[in-house]
């Protein structure tokens, strides 16, 4: 406890129209993690059926190089390098936003059924309709119709969180059963890709994946942020909240818009991938801190290097190669039980 | 002959040491009552006593056998202790709630004999709740439910009784209720009873000792007489009390009355500012109705106490003003503007307000605990600026948190967590202050201290203050005018000498009661007469 509170030491900044508060620890652990982020993508970008160096990739980014490691670089490797970036970003934000309106450490966007909403129709469309190329139209879609109910279902004189969790439980298992039924009454061939969008991943991430996520998550980020404050005071409890004057429905309402479109986001192209949106908000309190924009902003790039981990992983380092919604619990859980464990014994 | 005994007890968390060295004896058939300021370690010599706690060294002894080398059952047999704000599960009838009572005497899955039940009915009976024993136990009031608890405890048929401030957020009437309760079992079943209370005067009311205790040792032990007097109230609390001695107009034990260190008690008459104008208001929670057709007027720039009986609907109606909760109908005007029209950030800067029952997150410290009272006045860009961090020192060091500053919330004792939410609520710098029962959970210095920082944010900076007030007396004290509730409606207002009189008194708690003069401020005190 003591050392965390040296560390946590604040800066002041103050000018007639501006004063903010800066947690140097924080902004220390930001900048380390963007600088891991970034020798883990140049990195991830080197392995593969064609060997390059560091150097050769890094040029190669900037245009310059032969065309065949042009092609495998800028064209193959990039956007699903980026994609995964940027789909890990989405989705622990999402989770840290959902944390912090329900005031419930167990919440996160999967759990609350916007994950199973959009597989649905997922499913559905590519079972039933057998289109690929609308796909993740489709899942956003489902996603947001799904986050829309949820709301509508477990709204009386407000939205209680906690009547929205439960709600959202009751919905999940509802479009997971319509999920199983579908995939339970057509053939074995038509259900194949369903089954593997089903676990998540980010095989033939092209560009225009990496733009469109890009977008939301810019977007969303300032706005995410800006939320950040009003949060801490809702974490005080409803009447304290209202008393310091936050619109306490129409935050909320702004917390669960930005937290399902980025949740709806990356389902979208990145099938429902579990794990990352319920734990890595969890690492970066651990590691971090408090809730504040700063350990939001934070858990985005550690949300962006687990997944980007797991799916280097399930690509290059495993004996088949796996999509990366199975492995993301396999290298995340570990890594949380031992941050859990380290934070017990601290206490 | 000693029924319970400690032998050089010591109890600490951690390094922390809480009860250092006691040893003490407690006689069959007797009333003791340990009280002291907060985290003298009371409730924790109590928890230690019924063997909830394990001592760090020394032993209990009861009827001279150690308590931990006996069985659970034997100890449930021979002990039960009511804990403080025990939580009863949804639905529970009263006398399902005290069937569990008998949980050590019955045997592994059985149903309940006829002599649980028997002895389940003397335990409704005893806590005169036989009418009510169908009654579901989260709809009874707070007297009626800390009853059904006592008899939950009585139907374990335990010869010594442990009650932790058993009158926790109980109205003046309650109080009594209880307290006569553990007098009767103590005279007519003889019962023995070991009590922490917080309040000085129900101990000497009810106690035939009482143990004061202050940073884990005795400072005083004997009979009511001998403990509450100014000097052992002055070492115990370090504020100096006013004690009344029983004559004609006081039949039993001694009533004290701490000092307050500001000149409190000359009512201001004239209101500075309109204050709050309510009419025909309707308040409630869903489909309840509390109040109906309200219409008061609070004034601005004064001290204003609300008083009433447990339920009669005042913090409701502090909650309502406060735009905290909906109303049904009617209107409220703050300084002539009705509340509602004016946007949550705005009417954030009006007003301010201390509730009850607010969340902690996880490592959060006192500092930032006050700093989020600053909220209403940041924006985007301006989010600590030299006005903020000024009051917040400002509000660190009148509510002595200066050194605590830096404790996560969590680990704070109940009085210092009230002081760092009262904190919270200064902090915001408003002109119009709410606090709902500010002193719950304080002793009385800590109460005294808060309520003088009460009377100089309105002496010295013209506030408005609207509280929720407990303690009769200290509303007497320290308000310019009191409103009196009961059932929901206004039963009187007005200056404290028109409304803290033995005819209100009976209207509002249906107590009897004589009236003395603060000696410290010449305002009413009022003494209920026990009916003992």
């Amino acid at each position: 406890m003591t050392s965390f509170r040296q560390l946590s030491e604040t800066r002041t900044f103050r000018t007639s129209w501006f004063s903010h508060r800066i947690n140097l620890k924080v902004m220390m652990l930001i900048a380390l993690a963007i600088a891991i982020l970034i020798l883990l993508m140049l990195w991830a970008i080197t392995l593969g059926a064609v060997d390059l160096s560091i150097r050769e990739v890094w040029n190669a980014t900037w245009g310059d190089g032969d065309r065949k490691t042009l092609l495998v670089v800028r064209t193959l490797r990039w956007p699903r390098i980026a994609t995964a970036v940027v789909i890990g970003m989405a989705l622990a934000i999402s989770g840290m936003l959902f944390q912090s309106i329900a005031r419930n450490p167990l919440v996160s966007p999967d759990i609350i059924g916007i994950n199973s909403g959009a597989t649905v129709v997922a499913v559905a469309w590519l079972v039933i309709v057998r289109n690929t190329s609308q796909l993740p139209l489709a899942a956003f879609l489902g996603a947001i119709l799904t986050a829309a109910i949820i709301y509508l279902l477990s709204w009386r004189n407000g939205a209680s969180p906690d009547r929205m969790i439960l709600v959202g439980i009751g919905v999940a298992s509802m479009t997971q059963a319509v999920t199983a039924l579908i995939l339970v009454r057509f053939p074995l061939e038509q259900i194949r890709p369903a089954v593997v969008w089903t676990m998540g991943s980010i095989y033939g991430s092209t560009w225009r994946d990496v733009v469109i996520t890009s977008l939301v998550v810019l977007v969303s980020l300032p706005f995410a942020i800006l939320l950040m404050q009003p949060l801490r005071a809702m974490s005080l409890g409803d009447n304290v909240t209202r008393s310091l004057g936050i619109p306490l429905e129409m935050t909320r309402l702004g917390v669960i818009l930005i937290g399902c479109a980025l949740a709806a986001v990356s389902v979208a192209f990145a099938g429902p991938i579990g794990f990352v949106a319920l734990m890595v908000p969890h690492m970066a309190r651990m590691i971090a801190g408090p809730q504040s924009g700063g350990v939001l902003v934070f858990s985005g790039i550690l949300g962006g290097i687990i997944l980007l981990l797991s799916d280097t992983l399930a690509l290059h380092f495993l004996p088949v190669v796996l999509p990366v919604g199975v492995v993301t619990g396999a290298i995340g859980a570990p890594y949380f039980l031992f941050l859990l464990y380290r934070s017990n014994s601290r206490m | 002959m000693s029924y319970l005994a400690t032998d050089n007890l010591a109890i600490a968390y951690d390094n922390h040491v809480v009860v250092d060295g006691m040893s003490l004896q407690i006689t069959e058939g007797t009333i003791t009552t340990i009280i002291g300021p907060n985290g003298c370690g009371k409730s924790t010599l109590l928890r230690a006593l019924a063997r909830i706690l394990a001592p760090k060294q020394g032993t209990v002894l009861l009827q001279g056998q150690d308590i931990h080398a006996m069985s659970t059952t034997a100890v449930a047999r021979n002990m039960g202790l009511l804990s403080q704000q025990a939580e009863s599960p949804d639905r529970i009838t009263v006398s399902e709630l005290v069937a569990r009572g008998r949980y050590p005497h019955q045997k592994f899955l059985q149903p309940l004999t006829k002599k649980d039940l028997d002895a389940v009915d003397k335990a409704l009976d005893l806590a005169d709740m036989t009418s009510l024993r169908d009654a579901a136990v989260d709809e009874l009031s707070g007297g009626q439910r800390q009853r059904a608890w006592i008899a939950m405890l009585l139907a374990q048929e335990t010869p010594l009784m442990m009650l932790d401030e058993p009158t926790t957020y109980l109205d003046v009437a309650h109080e009594i209720e209880v307290m006569q309760l553990v007098r009767r079992l103590n005279r007519e079943e003889g019962r023995t009873i070991v009590m922490v209370l917080h309040d000085i005067n129900q101990a000497a009311s009810v106690s035939d000792r009482i143990i004061a205790m202050r940073d884990g040792r005795i400072v005083a032990d004997g009979s009511p007489d001998d403990v509450v007097t100014i000097e052992v109230l002055s070492t115990l609390y370090g504020v100096h009390c006013d004690v009344y001695q029983h004559d004609h107009h006081m039949p039993r034990g001694r009533f004290c009355m701490p000092r307050s260190n500001s000149n409190c008690g000359a009512c201001l008459f004239a209101p500075s500012r309109p204050g709050f104008a309510v009419s025909e208001l309707q308040t409630g929670y869903g489909k309840r109705v509390i109040s109906q057709d309200l219409s008061l007027t609070i004034p601005g720039g004064l001290v204003t106490a609300i008083i009433g009986p447990n339920a009669c609907g005042k913090s409701t109606l502090l909650k309502t003003i406060g735009r905290l909760q909906k109303r049904a109908a009617g209107q409220i005007l703050l300084d002539n503007t009705e509340v509602s029209k004016e946007s949550h950030r705005k009417l954030a800067r009006k007003l301010a307000m201390l509730g009850q029952g607010a969340l902690i997150p996880d490592r959060l410290t006192v500092e930032d605990l006050v700093t989020a009272g600053r909220y209403p006045r940041q924006s985007v860009w301006q989010r600590c600026s030299l006005e903020d961090e000024r009051m917040v020192e400002w509000a660190l060091e009148k509510c002595r948190l200066l050194e605590l500053r830096d404790i996560p919330v969590e680990s704070l004792s109940g009085g210092q967590r009230q002081r760092a939410w009262f904190a919270m609520s200064i902090v915001q710098d408003t002109p119009t202050l709410l606090l709902d029962e500010p002193t719950t959970f304080l002793d009385i210095s800590a109460q005294i201290d808060l309520l003088d920082i009460v009377w100089q944010l309105n002496r010295d900076h013209g506030k408005t203050i609207v509280m929720v007030l407990h303690d009769l007396n200290l509303a007497a004290r320290y308000a310019d005018y009191i409103i009196a509730m009961k059932d929901g409606r206004i039963a009187a207002q007005g200056l404290p000498t028109e409304v803290i009189v033995p005819e209100v008194m009976q209207a509002v708690y249906g107590i009897e009661s004589s009236i003395l003069t603060d000696q410290a401020t010449g305002m009413p005190l009022m003494i209920p007469l026990r009916g003992m």
